[in-house]
C-alpha cells in the first residue's frame, strides 16, 4: 500500500511559472526513491509538497492532490504531518534551531508531543544511529558541516518518521562521509525520498529512480531499468568523464612552500604543506572533510597569511568561496560582475557562464544554480592569473558540472586553476593533476 | 545555577543600574558586568563594541535633547549647533544595560531558558534574535572575504556600510529557511511536551532572591 501519493500535481510559486507539472508518484512503506534532475527541475518542490510545506509555507497555485499517511496535505499542516514525515534540507546551518545538540534533537520530539519520559532515550538512540552519540553535549556552533548534517539527520530520525525526505543532504560531505550518511539514513526502515546531485552513491541504495525535467517526470523506474535509461539518455548522471587532454603547466604562478597555519590559538590545520601551480594547468585539491583543503587554497590565494613557510605568486589571484551565492552584494546581475571589470568584459563573462540576458535581474531572485554561475562570473571577469574555486559543484547537477569543467578547461591556458573539491567525478573531468591532502596529524602531502 | 535564575540576576542588575542615583554605584555595576562578559573571551567582542557604540551614540545625542544632564561626569567643549558636550551617567546606565544583555547572550544556556519558559514562543524568538549577532558577524566576515577573493576589499566606513544591504537580505533568507525547517519539525502544533528539567535547588532560589534584593536596593539606597 502506498504511504504517500502525489496525484496530478501542478504547482507554481507566487508569480512564477509552474515548478511542477502534472506530477504523479507513489511511495510505498520502506521504499527508497531517488529523485534526479537538473537544478530547477522541481526536485526540492516535490519534496516540499510531500512535507506539506508546498503550499502551506510557500503559498502559490496548487492543483492536484498529495496524500501522506492517508492525510491530504491541503488539510493537514506541515506541523501536523511532522512525525509521520521528517525532512533534512540541504544546508544544515539554516535548519538548526537550538544551541546544543541534545536540545536540537529533542526539539521536534517536544513539538509532536512525545511523552517527557521518553524524550532523552529517543535522543540518545537517534544520535547513536548516526554515529554521533559523542556530540550530545556539544554546542552546534562548534560542529563541522558534516557533524551538523548528521545532527540534522538524528533530529529527523528521532521522530521515527514513516517517510524521510532528504534534499541533497550530502552536498557538504566527502565521499566516505556521504556513504556513511546515506547508509544510516536508508537503513532505518522508513520510506526515503532523496534528491542528489552526486548520484553514484545514492544509486547503490535506491529501489527506484525518478528523473524530473522542467517540473515533469521523465522517468519513474526501478533502479536497474533507470540505470540503463540514464546511460542511454542522460549519460552525465552515471558515467564518470575524464579529462583526456592533460596539459603540462608552463611557468609557476603560485608556489606554496612548507606552510603552517592555525586559526587563532587552535591546533595546526596545515603543517609543512607545499603546492605548485603552473599557468595552463587545472589542479584538483582533494581530501577528507576537515583536512585543511580550504585553508591551503586560501593561503595560496593570499586570503590567509601562513604562520611559517613561504608563498610566492606571480600576477593576481581570485578566490571563489564555498556557497558563493550568499555573498553577492549588488542589486543587479550586471552591476555585480561589473565590480571586477568593464561593460564589455561583463557582457562577455555573463555569456560565458550562460547568464546572457540576465543583466537586470536581482542576484537573489536567481535560482541557486544561477547564483553559483553568477558568482563564478564575478571572479572570471577580472582575468586572474590564479583562479581558486572552493567546492564549485556543490548543489550543481552533473550536466552543469560538465559545462563548468568545459569552461575551466577552455580558459585553462590563460591562468593556473586550483579547484578544491570532494566531487571525484568533477575532479576527474576537469583536472590535469590531483593533489590529495591528508588530515593532520598524518603528514600533509602535496 | 539554572539559566532562568541567572537571567533574573542579570535583569536585577540591569534594573538597579537604571534606577540607581549614585554614579559610583552605576559604575560599579557596569564594571562587574564587564568582568562577567570578559569571561566569554573573544566571543564578547561584537557585544562590547555594540555596547560602546550605543553608549557613544547617546553621548553624542544627549546634548541635542537636554542642556543639563544628570550627574555630569565630564563637561566637554561648547560646540556650534550641538551645544556643550557632557558625559553623564545616562551613557553609563545604557552601557550597564548593554553589558547585562551581553552577559545574557554570551554566558547563558538559551536552550534551558527556552525549555523552562512558560511563554516558550517569545523566549525562543528572543533566543533566535540573540543568535543573530554571531551569525551576522560570521556573514559579514564571509562577505568581506568573498570581496577580498575578488580583489575588492571594502575600505572605510562607506565601503563597509555598503555591506549592510546584502547582510540584511542574507538574514531574511536565513530567517525564512529556518522558519520553514521549524514548521516541518512540528513547531506550533498543539499538545507540545517538554523534556524533564532538573528541579530548582537552593542556589537557584537564592539567585532569584538576590535579583529582587538588587532592584530594591537600587531604588532605595544606590
Amino acid at each position: 500500500m502506498a504511504l504517500a501519493t502525489v496525484d496530478r500535481l501542478t504547482f507554481s510559486y507566487p508569480g512564477a511559472a509552474p515548478a511542477l507539472r502534472e506530477v504523479s508518484l507513489r511511495v510505498c512503506e520502506g521504499e527508497a526513491v531517488l529523485l534526479l534532475g537538473a537544478s530547477g527541475s522541481g526536485k526540492s518542490t516535490l519534496l516540499r509538497a510531500l512535507a506539506g510545506l508546498v503550499p502551506w509555507f510557500h503559498g502559490g497555485r496548487f492543483e492536484g492532490r498529495v496524500e501522506v499517511g492517508g492525510r491530504d496535505t491541503r488539510r493537514a499542516r506541515p506541523s501536523d504531518l511532522a512525525g509521520t514525515v521528517a525532512s533534512v534540507f540541504q544546508d544544515p546551518e539554516d535548519q538548526v534551531v537550538l544551541g546544543r545538540v541534545e536540545a536540537e534533537v529533542a526539539f521536534g520530539l517536544e513539538n509532536v508531543g512525545t511523552a517527557p519520559g521518553e524524550i532523552a532515550g529517543r535522543v540518545s538512540v537517534a544520535l547513536a544511529a548516526v554515529g554521533s552519540e559523542h556530540l550530545g553535549g556539544r554546542r552546534v556552533t562548534e560542529l563541522s558541516g558534516g557533524e551538523l548534517q548528521r545532527v540534522c539527520l538524528a533530529s529527523a530520525l528521532a521522530l521515527e518518521p514513516r517517510l524521510l525526505l532528504l534534499d541533497e543532504p550530502t552536498s557538504q560531505l566527502d565521499r566516505e562521509g556521504a556513504e556513511a550518511f546515506l547508509e544510516r539514513a536508508l537503513g532505518n526502515g522508513a520510506a526515503v525520498v532523496l534528491s542528489e546531485q552526486r548520484p553514484a552513491t545514492a544509486l547503490r541504495y535506491a529501489d527506484r529512480v525518478v528523473f524530473l525535467e522542467c517540473g515533469r517526470i521523465l522517468l519513474d523506474a526501478p533502479r536497474d531499468d533507470a540505470l540503463a535509461w540514464l546511460d542511454e539518455h542522460r549519460p552525465a548522471w552515471t558515467q564518470q568523464p575524464r579529462n583526456n587532454v592533460v596539459q603540462a603547466g608552463r611557468e609557476a604562478v603560485c608556489r606554496v612552500d612548507s606552510v603552517a597555519f592555525a586559526y587563532g590559538d587552535g591546533p595546526h590545520v596545515l603543517d609543512g604543506a607545499s603546492l605548485e601551480l603552473r599557468r595552463g594547468e587545472v589542479v584538483a585539491l582533494t581530501g577528507p572533510n576537515g583536512c585543511g583543503k580550504t585553508t591551503l587554497a586560501k593561503v595560496a590565494a593570499g586570503l590567509l597569511e601562513p604562520l611559517a613557510g613561504s608563498v610566492e605568486r606571480a600576477g593576481h589571484a581570485a578566490f571563489l568561496l564555498q556557497d558563493p551565492g550568499r555573498y553577492l552584494v549588488r542589486e543587479r546581475v550586471d552591476d555585480e560582475v561589473a565590480l571586477g571589470g568593464g561593460p564589455a568584459d561583463t557582457r562577455r563573462t555573463l555569456a560565458e557562464v550562460g547568464l546572457a540576458g540576465y543583466d537586470a535581474r536581482h542576484p537573489r531572485d536567481l535560482s541557486s544554480g544561477e547564483r553559483e554561475r553568477l558568482a563564478l562570473a564575478t571572479v572570471l571577469v577580472g582575468k586572474p592569473d590564479l583562479l581558486v574555486l572552493d567546492e564549485p559543484t556543490r548543489g550543481v547537477d552533473p550536466e552543469r558540472k560538465l559545462e563548468l569543467a568545459a569552461l575551466l578547461r577552455e580558459q585553462a591556458g590563460a591562468r593556473a586553476t586550483l579547484v578544491v573539491t570532494h566531487d571525484a567525478a568533477f575532479a576527474s573531468a576537469v583536472a590535469d593533476r590531483e593533489v590529495s591532502l591528508a588530515a593532520l596529524p598524518e603528514a600533509v602531502l602535496a | 545555577m539554572r539559566p532562568t535564575a541567572a537571567a533574573l540576576v542579570l535583569l536585577g542588575v540591569a534594573i538597579a543600574a537604571l534606577v540607581a542615583h549614585r554614579i559610583s554605584a552605576v559604575a560599579l555595576l557596569a564594571a562587574v558586568l564587564l568582568v562577567v562578559c570578559l569571561r566569554a573571551g573573544r566571543r564578547a567582542k561584537p557585544y562590547l563594541w555594540g555596547t560602546l557604540f550605543s553608549a557613544g551614540f547617546v553621548f553624542l545625542l544627549s546634548p541635542l535633547l537636554q542642556s543639563t544632564g544628570y550627574h555630569v561626569l565630564w563637561s566637554g567643549p561648547d560646540l556650534p549647533v550641538l551645544g556643550r558636550l557632557d558625559v553623564t551617567t545616562e551613557e553609563l546606565r545604557l552601557a550597564a544595560v548593554g553589558l547585562a544583555f551581553a552577559a545574557y547572550a554570551l554566558l547563558l544556556d538559551h536552550d534551558r531558558l527556552i525549555a523552562a519558559a512558560t511563554a516558550r514562543r517569545s523566549v525562543l524568538a528572543a533566543a533566535l534574535a540573540t543568535r543573530l549577532v554571531p551569525t551576522l558577524e560570521r556573514d559579514a566576515s564571509g562577505l568581506v572575504e568573498a570581496l577580498r577573493g575578488r580583489g575588492l576589499a571594502p575600505e572605510g566606513l562607506r565601503g563597509h556600510a555598503a555591506l549592510l544591504s546584502p547582510l540584511l537580505a542574507g538574514s531574511l533568507e536565513r530567517g525564512l529557511n529556518l522558519a520553514e525547517a521549524m514548521e516541518a519539525r512540528g513547531f506550533g502544533r498543539p499538545g507540545r511536551t517538554r523534556a524533564p528539567a532538573p528541579p530548582w535547588r537552593a542556589p537557584d532560589v537564592l539567585a532569584v532572591a538576590l535579583a529582587a534584593v538588587l532592584v530594591v536596593v537600587g531604588v532605595l539606597w544606590l
